[in-house]
């Protein structure tokens, strides 16, 4: 035990909080990316025929596509001299996990649009407004989903507390380690759902001030 | 008459025996005289001199004659291989740059060198472009069907695990689950997931070393002469060392192999002379590179029965080429076949190698079944733990209640990742490695973190049917069948979650598909038609199971009691 202290006093926690600051860095990214193609795929879908169509089936595939298999088919299926609009191409580490995530993100936002944007046909702008706290919801749940990083060498928070893992004497030890990481994960975590219970609680009472609409989906699940 | 004749026999019989004896006495010693390899070197160069000039313009002559003739022998040499050839201002250095002149010292002749690569010594040999390679290159046995390789080998490299020095790993009992760093394309690679290494693969050695420094890696193999440069710096020697070696592979010198033998048999005896000399050892000492393999060749090479001029054809004195050549399977002809003919009709470049090899193919089944069991087994314990935090978190007794809402709420706030390996560590100290053991951990993780969040939708269904019991009078298993259908849309999202999950699995060394894939493309080609097909194959099985959930949703909602 006294090596695990030691070692978290000196030079865990500096390192471990940046690596926490790169799993929020990656599930930005990720919903930034999300926002931008779910929204597309919205549109797509609210406006039917072919388009409609396509956009269906390409939110059903990224719906099943596993993150873990997308982060390893971005590592591994694009040439490391490939090249876009004559820029070399190559993706980071960081930029590879925040891509792998997009699928997930970016279904979730065009479910979530499709029923917000129903809400508002509706006459419901308060019910459209329930599309910020599931928005809210999928950031958490990247956060988590971005640990994949430690399987491809990113430094997020996880990776650094693998690495100190490894240095550990004993599992007790180890089970501490492991128990710190998710305090630090646990609490920003917990935080981000009482402020989206707020923020849901706060626009359903809205909503059901709003007579003849019916709340939208409020419960998704995180992605792997 | 005898009498008269027996001093003639006698003298006879002395002059005979005296012969004999001259010839049984001074034998051995002419004959070991006449066999050495610096004897026969000095034969081999008079003969073909002896040939010269008139040999020198005509076609076809042995590539020593065309040398000898010109005076001067092109050598390839690497560019970049620091302590063995590299290249800075016009300057070349370097254990194999000092071989190469100690070689065309003894032809007597100039050297010219020339730049090479990995993948350039065997074509510019090929285009006779240079006489010889020493150019980093392993003998290995698919090579010996394009090169003429000259024995003995003048040096022998491994490959290197290395990993910090207060890392307790001393052999292969400690790599299983472990991240090593590699290359991709290495042919270790094959070996270090045949003992359960988890690979991390770069497209360049190069960056290994930063990689080991940062901690991204904490083991990386490669081979030994590439870590030997960094181990002469002391900031990295003083924090990593090599833990051990395997994958032996002798380094030959090459020729092309036409019109090579005399040549190629110079420079065997060149090589034989130089081991038992210590020339080898003094040019590897001056370039501090590891000199053990070349001090066990020189006591090789000094023993009497090698020490002669075929000494480098005598299987008791030279190494084996390394065997580097997978098994193929029994249908790897048809694959091939397959393969051109989807080349020749799209243009697109399909390779499948987990088909062509026997390693691949064993790699690849496995990797199928071992996905199926973790579907399986994820889908089974989501749904076993889901009813069982459903169940504790909907009951009245409070310490039930709340000790199963304390282990959701731990459960919702460890990334999948940490919650993997906390299964993985927990099961691994109560059972020794092994790949059932990883998988599972892996279910059992994966039903946990998914069986918590379902079974908490679970327990607030039943909260919600407790609520409109006044209206509707349900309890015990009727309400909590009531409970089910009423969250069956979340039970079946988190088992469609639990399954996208399985790859993860990989992290801590299950051998499903993702990670037999990994494997089979760390020591093959084909990367990319691999990793298509991979997520091809998963996003099809995730949608099978969305579409199997949904008939159990179907079924759940069917006891959904009315609000």
């Amino acid at each position: 035990m006294s090596v695990l202290i030691d070692r978290l006093s000196s030079e865990f926690l500096p390192l471990f909080l940046a690596g926490m600051a790169i799993n929020f860095e990656i599930a930005g990214i990720a919903l930034a990316l999300g926002l931008v193609l779910g929204f597309l795929l919205t549109l797509a879908r609210l406006y039917g025929g072919v388009a409609g169509t396509v956009a269906a089936s390409a939110i059903a595939l990224m719906r099943a596509a596993p993150t873990f298999v997308v982060m390893f088919f971005l590592l591994n299926a694009i040439p490391r001299d490939a090249t876009l609009f004559g820029e070399a191409f190559a993706l980071s580490g960081v930029m590879t996990v925040a891509i792998s995530l997009v699928p997930y993100s970016a279904s979730y936002v065009a479910d979530s649009g499709v029923e917000a944007l129903r809400q508002l046909r509706g006459g419901s702008p308060l019910g459209a407004l329930l599309f910020l706290p599931n928005v809210t919801r999928a950031f958490f749940v990247l956060v988590m989903s971005s640990s994949a990083g430690a399987a491809i060498g990113v430094v997020e928070g996880i990776t650094v507390i693998l690495r100190q893992a490894e240095h550990l004497p004993t599992l007790g030890d180890k089970l501490v380690l492991f128990a710190v990481g998710i305090v630090f994960f646990g609490i920003p975590l917990q935080a981000g759902f009482v402020l989206m219970s707020f923020l849901h609680r706060y626009l359903r009472r809205a909503v059901t001030r709003d007579p003849g609409v019916a709340p939208a989906a409020d419960f998704e699940t995180p992605d792997l | 008459m005898l009498a008269a004749w027996r001093p003639v026999f006698a003298c006879a019989l002395v002059c005979v025996l005296a012969a004999l004896s001259g010839y049984l006495s001074l034998s051995p010693a002419a004959a070991q005289q006449d066999r050495s390899p610096d004897a026969a070197l000095t034969r081999l160069l008079e003969q073909v001199r002896a040939t010269m000039p008139g040999a020198c313009t005509q076609p076809r002559v042995d590539r020593l004659v065309r040398i000898l003739c010109a005076g001067r022998i092109r050598v390839g040499v690497r560019d970049y291989y620091p302590l063995f050839a590299t290249n800075e201002n016009q300057v070349r250095e370097g254990y194999e740059v000092d071989v190469a002149r100690a070689i065309a010292k003894r032809l007597g002749v100039e050297v010219e060198f020339s730049r090479v690569n990995a993948a350039t010594r065997i074509p510019l040999l090929a285009e006779d472009r240079i006489d010889l390679a020493i150019a980093t290159m392993g003998h290995n046995t698919q090579r010996d069907g394009q090169v003429r390789f000259i024995r003995p080998h003048y040096y022998q490299s491994e490959t290197a695990v290395v990993g910090p020095r207060n890392l307790s790993v001393n052999g292969w009992a400690d790599i299983p689950e472990r991240s090593v760093c590699g290359t991709v394309g290495n042919g270790s690679n094959a070996e270090l997931v045949a003992h359960n290494a988890r690979l991390m693969l770069f497209d360049e050695a190069g960056l290994l070393p930063g990689r080991l420094m940062d901690e991204t890696c904490t083991l990386a193999a490669q081979d030994d002469s590439f870590f030997a440069y960094y181990f002469i710096d002391p900031a990295f020697s003083a924090r990593f060392v090599q833990k051990f070696g395997f994958a032996q592979v002798p380094w030959g010198m090459a020729v092309v192999q036409n019109n090579t033998a005399e040549f190629a048999h110079a420079l065997d005896l060149i090589s034989q002379i130089f081991h038992r000399d210590g020339v080898f050892l003094d040019i590897a000492r001056a370039h501090r590179i590891g000199t053990g393999f070349l001090e066990k060749q020189q006591a090789v090479w000094q023993r009497p029965d090698c020490n002669t001029e075929t000494g480098a054809t005598n299987p008791a004195c030279v190494l084996p080429a390394f065997d580097a050549e997978l098994k193929p399977t029994p249908f790897a002809g048809r694959v091939g076949a397959f393969e051109a003919w989807v080349s020749s009709w799209t243009g697109v470049e399909l390779l499948l190698p987990m088909l062509k090899t026997a390693p691949a193919w064993s790699l690849f089944k496995n990797g199928i079944i071992n996905t199926f069991i973790l579907i399986a087994g994820a889908l089974t314990a989501t749904l076993v733990f889901a009813l069982a935090f459903g169940a504790a978190q909907g009951s009245r007794f409070r310490l039930l209640h709340w000790s199963a809402r304390a282990v959701t709420i731990t459960l919702q706030s460890s990334p999948i990742v940490l919650t993997l390996v906390i299964a993985a560590a927990l099961a691994h100290a109560i059972f020794p490695y092994s790949s059932a053991v990883a998988i599972g951990a892996a279910i059992i993780a994966l039903g946990l973190t998914n069986g918590a969040n379902a079974g908490q939708a679970i327990s607030e269904a039943i909260h919600s049917l407790r609520t409109e019991q006044t209206a509707l009078p349900v309890g015990g298993l009727q309400l909590f069948v009531g409970a089910l259908g009423r969250s069956a849309t979340q039970i079946v999202a988190f088992l469609v979650n639990a399954t996208k999950g399985t790859p993860i699995a990989s992290f801590i060394g299950a051998p499903e598909l993702l990670s037999a894939l990994t494997d089979i493309s760390s020591f093959s080609s084909g990367r990319v038609t691999t990793y298509w097909l991979l997520l091809i194959f998963y996003t099809m099985v995730v949608m099978a199971v969305v579409w199997l959930c949904g008939r159990l949703r179907l079924f759940l909602e069917r006891n959904r009691v009315p609000a």
